[in-house]
């Protein structure tokens, strides 16, 4: 069977999703961008809707509604301000990497060290700092260099590791730096020195799962950011005129923007097919890896091309097709980026003869 | 959502898999070395009427005839669509049947034109073919421009004119012939006509030399003085003063489109197994930059995949889908093309050798952004709905 609908469950949070943003979101973006957080109002309201908890278990008093709502919530939010929205959802991709690789026992933890959301359970991917476990006979300590994290305070970080995901509560530090995007998110560079580890589930299965619920987690977002942009400059440019006729009405740029539109739907549906093989239980660190990596190199045209579309315009902050631009280059970088991506797509198709093939396990 | 294959499809995939190794390949290939169609008469196409294949969908008068079988929605068929192409695209357009112009006979077609043209495809007692000829010399994109001329009199009607590019035109029982009433007045003037082989005045066919998908012919030919009866008028006369209610059947949902990007992904995910085939034997699967292209090429099969199955799926909804369906095309043609290139840039010089598989696939998937509507012209229909692009 293939069916693109939804669902009437799925149907009902994507609209409070698509409504938080066109309501809340997009009106405050400027304000949440230079103050470096979404103000209280905007929290509040969060809080209220209860998208935070969509993947966590019922357990957990969680809807537990998988991956691939998480994608569709996603994308309605980063339509609306990507910033904002991962500094509003706390648990972003920690709390279901905990899930993936310690079970609810991990999760509880890391719900604890947060305060169940109140402060941030940041996650740190292996792939975007350095990190070095040693032991000092009195127990693992970690040690974190991260040029760079989309947050400048959290209650506890998640580091996500090929084998393992260590929960770690204190002894670590940010130092705020400007951010190339995201800055609603806050962002600084972070440092741990011999901190102590609360907690160390191994499991490599679970990590890559994790990593390919992290993954799409962002690829979802760069959906938002660049749907925002696509659907942004279409407009713009039947409004805008040039030698007599809509900018738009130049094939030159009709033809970008019908390309910028056929990348977006593509990379949506790769998003959506890994998400969904997540939600099963089947392979998926590939496909998710894949997913991401299109999303990038989707993104890498569209950001530019949605500024471009805007000329001089484009290029100043009273539009914000230059912040998409900047904010989907940033979600991009995340999680070892394109080259990680590719290289763990790139490894586990060699291993077979025919990775495509149609129908073998019974999905595409 | 749910993104799997029913059993039934798979069991269809199966078998065209079978079919695909054991006689497309081969055709395929054999075809290309020689440069030349596979003939008419090649025992090739015995086989495939023999296996049931080359039948018309249409079920007779009493609409008893048995079904040809095969998939039955969209999204099945894509799949088969894919996984066939996949194996030979070029030989699977050469199997005998009504091809292209079944689907207006099917929509337009009056009962006794089905029972005419589409009977002899019932039960076929040989291999048969039928052929759409709109294309000519003067115009392809711009199909409103053509300038074959239709003339009514009290015989019938005189068609005049010259087409090109035609699959299998020289082998067909007819010819739908697309001509116009007045060119001064664009698509609202063209009609379609059946022209059967053997009409005095048909001829001048000549097979043309192509690139790539060498199994079928496309050919070119003329029209001089060619009279058919008034009933050869598809649909009729009453199509005669309008063709308003054609326009409306074909215009809401296009299965066209799709198929052609399913090809482009069979195509595609077939230089993808030969690279990663290649690789291995070649020991290259440690290097990193041969696995990202084998990743890159993966990425466009798996995307232009479900672009097309979107497509197709919107069909079976009978939701409106002429945005996906030219998306779909676009899309997956393009990044076919792509990853075919790519398999060529992995496989290094021995694809320039001339005799390897990914470099015919590299020939035979450019075909898929110019048949039915080049990238351009699918991006104009996509454009006049995003940004209200003027015709
Ligand atoms: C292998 C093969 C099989 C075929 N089989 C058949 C068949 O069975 N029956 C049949 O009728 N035809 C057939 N065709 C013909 C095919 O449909 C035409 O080649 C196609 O429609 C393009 O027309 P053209 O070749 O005249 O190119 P043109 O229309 O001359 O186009 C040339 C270039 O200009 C671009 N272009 C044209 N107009 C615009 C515009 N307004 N804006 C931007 N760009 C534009 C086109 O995209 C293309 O890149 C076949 C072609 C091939 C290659």
């Amino acid at each position: 069977m293939f069916d693109l609908d939804a669902g009437d469950e799925f149907d009902l949070v994507v609209q409070t999703a698509r409504q938080f943003a066109d309501d809340a979101l997009v009106p405050a973006m400027r304000d949440a961008e230079r103050a470096r957080e979404p103000d209280s109002g905007l929290r509040a309201t969060w809080n209220e809707i209860g998208l935070a908890a969509l993947e966590l278990p019922e357990a957990h008093d969680g809807a537990e509604l998988g991956c691939l709502a998480r994608a569709l919530v996603n994308e309605e939010l980063a339509a609306g301000d990507v910033g904002a929205t991962l500094a509003l959802d706390t648990f972003g991709p920690a709390a279901t990497a905990l899930l993936e690789v310690g079970g609810n026992d991990a999760l509880a933890a890391g719900l604890a060290a947060c305060d169940r959301g109140a402060s941030r359970l940041l996650l740190i991917s292996g792939d975007d700092a350095d990190c070095g476990i040693e032991n000092d006979g009195g127990g693992e300590r970690l040690s974190i260099t991260a040029p760079y994290v989309h947050a400048e305070a959290a209650g506890a970080l998640v580091v996500l590791l090929d084998d393992r995901a260590l929960l770690v509560e204190s002894g670590f530090d940010f130092e705020p730096v400007r951010g190339a995007g995201l800055r609603a998110s806050g962002g600084a560079s972070l440092r741990a020195d011999a901190a102590p580890i609360a907690g160390n589930w191994e499991n490599a299965e679970g990590a890559s799962r994790a990593r390919a619920r992290a993954r799409l987690y962002y690829a979802s977002l760069l959906l938002g950011v660049m749907r925002s942009a696509c659907d942004f400059s279409a407009e713009y440019s039947q409004q805008r005129e040039a030698f007599g006729r809509p900018i738009g009405h130049h094939q030159a740029l009709a033809f970008m923007i019908t390309d910028m539109r056929m990348a977006l739907e593509a990379a949506r549906l790769v998003v959506h097919e890994a998400a969904w093989r997540v939600d099963r239980g089947l392979p998926c660190a590939s496909e998710a890896a894949s997913a991401f990596a299109e999303c990038i190199e989707v993104s890498r045209m569209v950001g530019p091309n949605g500024v471009q579309i805007l000329g001089g315009h484009g290029f100043m902050a009273d539009y914000p097709v230059e912040k998409h631009m900047r904010e989907a280059r940033a979600l991009g970088l995340l999680c070892g980026g394109f080259d990680a991506a590719i290289d763990e797509a790139g490894r586990t198709l060699v291993e077979q003869t025919t990775p495509l093939a149609l129908g073998a396990s019974g999905a595409l | 959502m749910e993104f799997t294959v029913d059993p039934e499809t798979r069991r269809a995939i199966e078998q065209a898999r079978e079919l695909g190794e054991k006689e497309l390949r081969p055709a395929g290939l054999e075809a290309d070395r020689r440069g030349a169609p596979i003939a008419p008469d090649d025992p090739f196409f015995a086989r495939c009427i023999e296996r049931g294949e080359g039948r018309t969908r249409w079920r007779g008068p009493d609409d008893s005839a048995k079904s040809s079988g095969g998939p039955r929605s969209v999204i099945s068929t894509l799949l088969v669509m894919e996984e066939l192409a996949y194996w030979d695209r070029g030989v699977i357009i050469a199997t005998p049947g009504p091809g292209l112009p079944e689907n207006n006979v099917l929509v337009m077609g009056t009962d006794e034109q089905k029972e005419r043209f589409l009977g002899p495809f019932l039960e076929p007692d040989r291999p048969r073919w039928a052929c759409f000829g709109m294309t000519e010399p003067g115009a392809g994109s711009d199909a409103a421009a053509i300038k074959t001329r239709a003339e009514k009199d009290a015989d019938g009607w005189l068609l005049n004119g010259a087409k090109c590019f035609i699959g299998g035109a020289s082998r067909s029982d007819w010819i739908l012939v697309q001509a116009t009433l007045d060119p001064s007045k664009g698509r609202k003037a063209q009609r379609a006509f059946f022209v059967e082989q053997g009409t005095p005045g048909l001829g001048g066919f000549q097979i043309e030399k192509k690139m790539g998908l060498k199994a079928y012919e496309s050919t070119s030919f003329t029209l001089e003085n060619v009279r058919v009866p008034a009933s050869h008028l598809l649909g009729g006369e009453q199509r005669r003063e309008s063709n308003a209610g054609f326009k409306t059947a074909l215009k809401s949902f296009n299965a066209g489109r799709p198929a052609i990007a399913a090809n482009a992904v069979g195509m595609a995910r077939a230089a993808l197994d030969e690279s990663i085939r290649f690789a291995r034997e070649h020991d290259l699967l440690e290097q990193d930059r041969v696995r990202d292209r084998i990743e890159a090429m993966a990425r466009r099969v798996r995307k232009a995949r479900l672009v097309c199955l979107k497509a197709g799926w919107l069909a079976d909804q009978q939701r409106p889908n002429i945005i996906e369906a030219s998306i779909s095309k676009a899309l997956a043609a393009q990044v076919a093309q792509e990853a075919t290139s790519m398999g060529l840039e992995l496989i290094g010089s021995v694809g320039s050798r001339g005799d390897h598989l990914i470099e015919k696939l590299y020939r035979d998937v450019k075909a898929m952004d110019i048949v039915e509507g080049t990238g351009q012209v699918q991006r104009m229909i996509i454009a006049r709905s995003l940004v209200g692009l003027p015709r």
